[in-house]
């Protein structure tokens, strides 16, 4: 079958933990350099993470966000102006999480930065001229429960917040002509089974972002849930695991690095366990047309992380 | 006993786990070096093994140390096992120099002075105001407004057995041309000067010069070395100026640049400098062989001359 032309997501940069070399990922030169690359492997189209951290503590040559865009490249078509250069063509979809503001106790704090930040990212993401805004409804369940150790009792309150936020997104995205997708992390307040009430409480304009390795951790089947929610479907992400949660590891902290048994949650695409061939097969059969983006997260080595996700793509297409 | 204890600053991103009991599995899931910088239990360890027995951490860690720990005690309690002590922590004290902001710059500076006692430290290195680009240049008044908010801070670390050290960086609105103008505002007992050797000399100070007039507020180092001393306005003031877009380096190893680091160790001496130093590896694509070429080039070249 032929998938419709897969978006790659920056995301592949694995920015934040430690490693040797990640000094370079805060400079312009490496992603200017990064773009052809993704180009020559045949990716025209990209996907970015908003993140506003990079704002702070002046890091604004990584390209995640609009103060760093314009910073270095004057505005968001000044961006697309060198991605173009470079051999890419637009930019598929934006992603937020809102982790970075679940830093305290009060709600207020977090639910008005992360409205305020996801504003503004929605806003770069019509500005670059891409179709979908993939937002995660809720940080890490962990890092929640760390700082409202009582979330349990207030769960409700922060369903009502969260629904409030996301409609009100929801509502500039269609004025904005983008497409705003729910991410379901595994890790969420709001993922695996606990996703469908709070889809239900939104407006039909929110469409759903399958992630086929959350869905894996979270033992849901790719293929049942595609099946089940094709009509609702807006984004698909190909992403790929070997861990399936069968503790509680997506309500610790750190649910991306399991505590006690340390894995590599995200595989490269092709070395995990998940069935994406078998997967791309069924969207065909389902006639989805929609925007398919493959994602690296985690990876260890990003250039053979690009190099192994083209030679599956070669694979499934072929 | 040494005059002079080694530390590193805290420039490692983030570190996902306490300890990996399946270290050997984790490392064939896909054979590549991320097992051996992903864990605090070795980061400490390759500290400890290379003579470095301090850590000064950043509030930019908290995020994850925290989760990761629990509190700072159980942090220090992990490091002190493996034979690293926490020795304080950086403070950015945001818009110090801003009147309105007063309040908030001093409540922030306490909240970091109760976290480094939590964690055992002693030493609060702190930046006075943000970056230039956007706030400078600041007006006299508002180079004394930030001596107030630094004397404020420090007398609420000092009565915790804190000292806060002065850290100018390159690129901020305190600079070249009001830099001494602060530290002779501020109160000599409360607060004290870190030098970061490679950022005053970045900015325009002559690194011994500088030693040999402040060297009675010297409460500790930020010790790295430069090739770029004496940059201009247009680069100090530029916007982001810290990461460089062509990948830059300003900061290299000691003994990897062009600072006269012997010449320093021989004014130590001469004033009998006692206390932690930190040395600090930002900008190195491997932190690891930073500290191990550090360890040389201390041990040959700069402990000779006053240890």
């Amino acid at each position: 079958m032929t998938l419709p032309s897969p978006a790659i997501s920056l995301d592949l940069i694995n920015r934040h933990n430690q490693e040797p070399n990640r000094n370079r990922y805060e400079s312009r030169y490496f992603w200017e350099e990064l773009y052809p690359l993704l180009a020559a492997a045949g990716f025209s189209a990209i996907e970015i993470p908003y993140e506003p951290v990079w704002q702070f503590g002046g890091r604004s040559g990584v390209p995640f966000n609009r103060y760093c865009v314009n910073t270095k490249y004057g505005d968001a078509a000044g961006y697309r102006a060198k991605l173009a250069e470079c051999g890419i063509a637009r930019v598929a979809g934006i992603t937020f999480d809102p982790n970075l503001f679940m830093r305290n106790d009060n709600l207020d704090f977090f639910f008005g930065a992360s409205g305020h930040f996801a504003g503004e990212a929605l806003a770069h993401a019509a500005d670059l001229g891409a179709d979908y805004f993939a937002i995660s409804p809720s940080p890490f369940y962990g890092r929640v429960a760390q700082y409202h150790p009582d979330i349990e009792s207030k769960r409700d309150l922060f369903a009502e917040r969260t629904v409030a936020l996301i409609s009100g997104l929801a509502a500039k995205a269609e004025e904005l002509g983008v497409s705003l997708v729910l991410r379901g992390e595994y890790w969420s307040l709001f993922g695996g089974d606990r996703q469908p009430p709070l889809l239900a409480a939104l407006p039909a304009s929110v469409k759903l972002d399958v992630d086929t390795a959350n869905l894996f951790v979270a033992g849901i089947s790719a293929g049942d849930f595609l099946r089940a929610n094709i009509a609702r479907v807006g984004c698909v992400h190909l992403t790929d695991s070997a861990f399936v949660d069968d503790g509680a590891v997506w309500q610790t902290a750190n649910p991306e690095h399991p505590a006690g048994r340390a894995t590599q949650v995200f595989r490269d695409p092709g070395t995990g366990a998940v069935d994406l061939a078998g997967i791309a097969k069924l969207l065909g059969q389902l006639g989805y047309t929609g925007p398919v983006t493959v994602s690296a997260r985690q990876t260890r080595d990003p250039f053979r992380a690009l190099l192994r996700i083209r030679a599956l793509l070669n694979q499934i297409q072929n | 006993m040494s005059n002079i204890r080694y530390a590193n600053m805290c420039h490692w991103k983030t570190i996902p786990y306490r300890q990996i009991g399946n270290f050997r599995e984790f490392y064939y899931e896909d054979k590549t070096n991320s097992a051996y910088y992903s864990d605090w239990d070795s980061i400490l360890k390759y500290q400890s093994a290379l003579g470095f027995g301090g850590i000064e951490i950043a509030p930019w860690d908290l995020a994850d140390i925290l989760p990761l720990f629990g509190s700072p005690e159980n942090f220090t309690a992990f490091a002190k096992e493996r034979g690293v002590e926490v020795i304080g922590m950086f403070h950015g004290a945001h818009a110090s120099h801003a009147a309105d902001h007063f309040d908030e710059a001093v409540r922030a500076g306490r909240e970091a002075v109760d976290t480094i006692v939590r964690f055992g430290g002693t030493y609060m290195n702190t930046c006075p105001t943000q970056n230039y680009f956007g706030t400078g240049p600041l007006t006299r008044e508002e180079v004394q407004q930030c001596a107030k908010t630094m004397n404020a801070i420090g007398e609420y670390a000092t009565d915790h057995g804190v000292k806060i050290g002065l850290h100018n960086e390159f690129f901020c609105a305190i600079n070249r041309e009001n830099h001494r103008e602060l530290i002779e505002s501020t109160d000599p007992k409360l607060v004290h000067y870190c030098i970061d050797t490679a950022q005053i000399s970045i900015m325009g100070e002559d690194l011994l010069t500088f030693y040999s007039d402040y060297y009675d507020r010297i409460s500790t180092f930020h010790l790295k070395d430069t090739a770029s001393a004496k940059q201009p306005d247009a680069v100090r003031y530029a916007q982001d100026p810290e990461i460089a877009d062509d990948g830059h380096r300003w900061f290299w190893e000691p003994g990897m640049g062009e600072l006269d680091l012997k010449g320093l160790y021989r004014l130590l001496k001469e004033h009998r400098f006692t206390g932690w130093m930190s040395i600090e590896y930002d900008g190195s694509p491997d932190l690891l062989a930073s500290m191990a070429l550090t360890r040389y080039y201390l041990d040959n070249e700069l402990r000779p001359i006053y240890d």
